[in-house]
């Protein structure tokens, strides 16, 4: 069966996508039935991800995406199930269908801080476990700002080096943090 | 617990009993081909739980790239599997240029090929040194060492450097080839059957190889799909599933080459696809070479490439263009797009959100080496736990790559 016709089946609204691939959007209700209705016709799950659309320039609606990057090995059709929420939200796992989902589900748990509801093992996959925070939130800080870490404590690159040639301050002042070049359209 | 029976011996015969025990293997060792840690439950010597702890060389590069512009994402992409710095670089710019809509001339496309097939077999060179070396075989390293010391000296050439190449650019090529790559290349492609009889002849009939690899570490065709195993380790499991195949890119379409698969799922399996596999990306590139004509090695949109120097001391136009690209780089239309290509590895892929700035506004990595180390588990299974390190081999996993 071709994503299109599984598209059918599911009675979801196809997502414009104009240079990617079919999507479908989902609640998150909805998501375990889509799933299982996916594997059912041979889809294998390929990625899990994430997207914080906190800073994407008129961007209305929910604040996380998490797309499910779904491939059919017959007829080399590519589906992704897209679903939208709010922070706090959570999101029906799908190890029980996919056993393959649970690494990519912890990576979007830990980059993100989504909670998968039903998922077997459910901790942080890559950044340490004292790292307060989700890296690829769009308000966590980037590169030479402070990164607070639990308990208050903060690592702060630019005094840590500004300690090392014994003066008070970095040598560039550089914060980070802003996207040079940025061309709004709104 | 299990019951164990040891031999006869000065001591009578003796019965006793396993216990259960747990313990930690790296992040420091020799056999996790990087920093791998594992905590292994094992009822005497066979393994009933195995947990892998990842992230020791979580690097944020998926952060970094959404603060660099799309030029600049070349840096990072290949330093995630330094094995195949080449198939992350394809991965990359082949999913920019979907988002530009940009035309790569045909040069720079069989030369993408040339270059990424070479890295192919490099990889899969280092894999056999390794993962041989990881039996107890010291020998078969030295010898694709050998080759492999060669392949870099052909990478050395083209960009200057042996790793982390950054040689590709979006819409073409950083650079033509040098004039000495491709007799180097033909030399290496005349050498290079030979060699491969050398390894055939040090491992493939070895009674220690076959009896360390048959049979170890099964993962059914259900299991590997079931747990996103891509790459040659699914194909070792009996699926053929190869995207220069089955979604032609750069060219592939035109090039003939066979997809090896295997059908018993085991280690031997696994090593004998990737074996195969290096005469399938010697064609390749002897075919590729063929057909390399002379030509533009950069699509000809001036929003996307750079000028050629010539142009900048005469016209104030290419000047203009050159500061523009170089301070600001392009705006892509807001889009996102997927790509999926075969690495050495399996399924690599690149999806890029872009909220028409000139930097991407998210880069998901699809990383082949993260989803199939979640096969370690079920093939380590009811195994030996001296044949977990074959299987961590034969799973060939880049750390740099599962960690990002």
């Amino acid at each position: 069966m071709s994503a299109v016709a599984l598209i059918q089946a599911l009675g979801s609204k196809l997502i414009d996508q104009p240079q990617g691939y079919p999507a479908v959007a989902l609640n998150p209700a909805q998501l375990p039935d889509a799933a299982r209705l996916a594997k059912e016709h041979g889809f294998m799950i390929m990625d899990v991800f994430g997207i914080d659309w906190l800073t994407y320039p008129g961007h209305r609606g929910k604040r996380f995406t998490v797309s499910y990057n779904l491939y059919h090995l017959e007829t080399n059709s590519r589906l992704f199930l897209r679903v939208a929420l709010n922070d706090g939200e959570t999101v029906p796992s799908v190890t029980g269908v996919w056993p393959g989902a649970n690494f990519l589900e912890r990576e979007v748990y830990d980059m993100f801080g989504i909670k998968f509801s039903g998922h077997p093992d459910l901790r942080k996959l890559l950044t340490p476990d004292e790292l307060d925070g989700h890296p690829l939130r769009k308000d966590f800080p980037l590169g030479e700002t402070p990164t607070l870490f639990n308990e208050g404590r903060f690592l702060d690159p630019t005094a840590f080096r500004a300690g090392l040639i014994g003066k008070d301050v970095g040598l560039t002042g550089f914060r980070g943090g802003a996207r040079k070049g940025v061309k709004s359209r709104d | 617990m299990t019951k164990l029976r040891v031999a006869p011996g000065p001591a009578g015969e003796a019965e006793f009993e396993t216990k259960p025990l747990r313990i930690n293997v790296g992040p420091q060792h020799p056999s996790t081909h990087g920093v791998l840690r594992l905590v292994v439950d094992l009822d005497g010597e066979v393994i009933k739980r195995l947990s892998p702890h990842i992230g020791y060389l979580h690097t944020g590069f998926e952060k970094t790239m959404e603060h660099r512009t799309y030029q600049q994402g070349v840096t990072y992409s290949n330093r995630m599997d330094y094995l195949h710095g080449f198939a992350h670089d394809l991965a990359y710019v082949l999913s920019v240029e979907k988002l530009l809509d940009a035309k790569v001339p045909e040069r720079a496309q069989r030369i993408r090929v040339i270059l990424t097939e070479l890295n192919r077999i490099a990889s899969h060179l280092m894999f056999f040194g390794t993962g041989i070396l990881d039996m107890g075989a010291l020998t078969p390293f030295f010898y694709t060492m050998r080759e492999r010391e060669k392949l870099l000296d052909l990478f050395e050439l083209v960009c200057g450097v042996r790793m982390n190449y950054g040689y590709f650019r979006i819409g073409g090529l950083a650079y033509d080839l040098p004039e000495e790559f491709i007799p180097a290349t033909r030399a290496f492609i005349a050498e290079f059957p030979a060699m491969l009889k050398q390894y055939a002849a040090l491992f493939a009939k070895n009674d220690i190889f076959l009896s360390r690899t048959r049979g170890v570490g099964v993962i059914s065709q259900e299991t590997a799909l079931a747990y996103s195993l891509t790459g040659p380790s699914l194909r070792a499991s009996g699926v053929p599933l190869d995207h220069r195949k089955a979604n032609p890119y750069s060219g592939y379409q035109d090039y003939d080459f066979a997809v090896p698969s295997a059908n018993s799922g085991d280690v031997y399996a696994r090593f004998m696809v990737r074996f195969t596999e290096m005469t399938e990306s010697l064609k390749i590139v002897e075919q590729a070479l063929d057909r390399l004509t002379p030509g533009p090695i950069n699509d000809p949109n001036r929003r996307i490439s750079l000028p050629p120097r010539s142009e900048l001391e005469t016209s104030m136009e290419a000047v203009i263009f050159h500061f523009k690209l170089v301070t600001e780089g392009f705006h892509p239309p807001r889009s996102e797009v997927y790509v999926p290509t075969e690495s050495a590895r399996g399924e690599l892929g690149y999806y890029i959100v872009s909220d028409g700035g000139s930097m991407p506004y998210r880069v998901k990595v699809r990383v082949p080496s993260l989803a199939n180390l979640q096969a370690l588990e079920p093939a380590c299974l009811d195994g030996l736990f001296a044949d977990m390190v074959m299987n961590i081999a034969s799973l060939d996993p880049v750390l740099g790559d599962v960690d990002k």
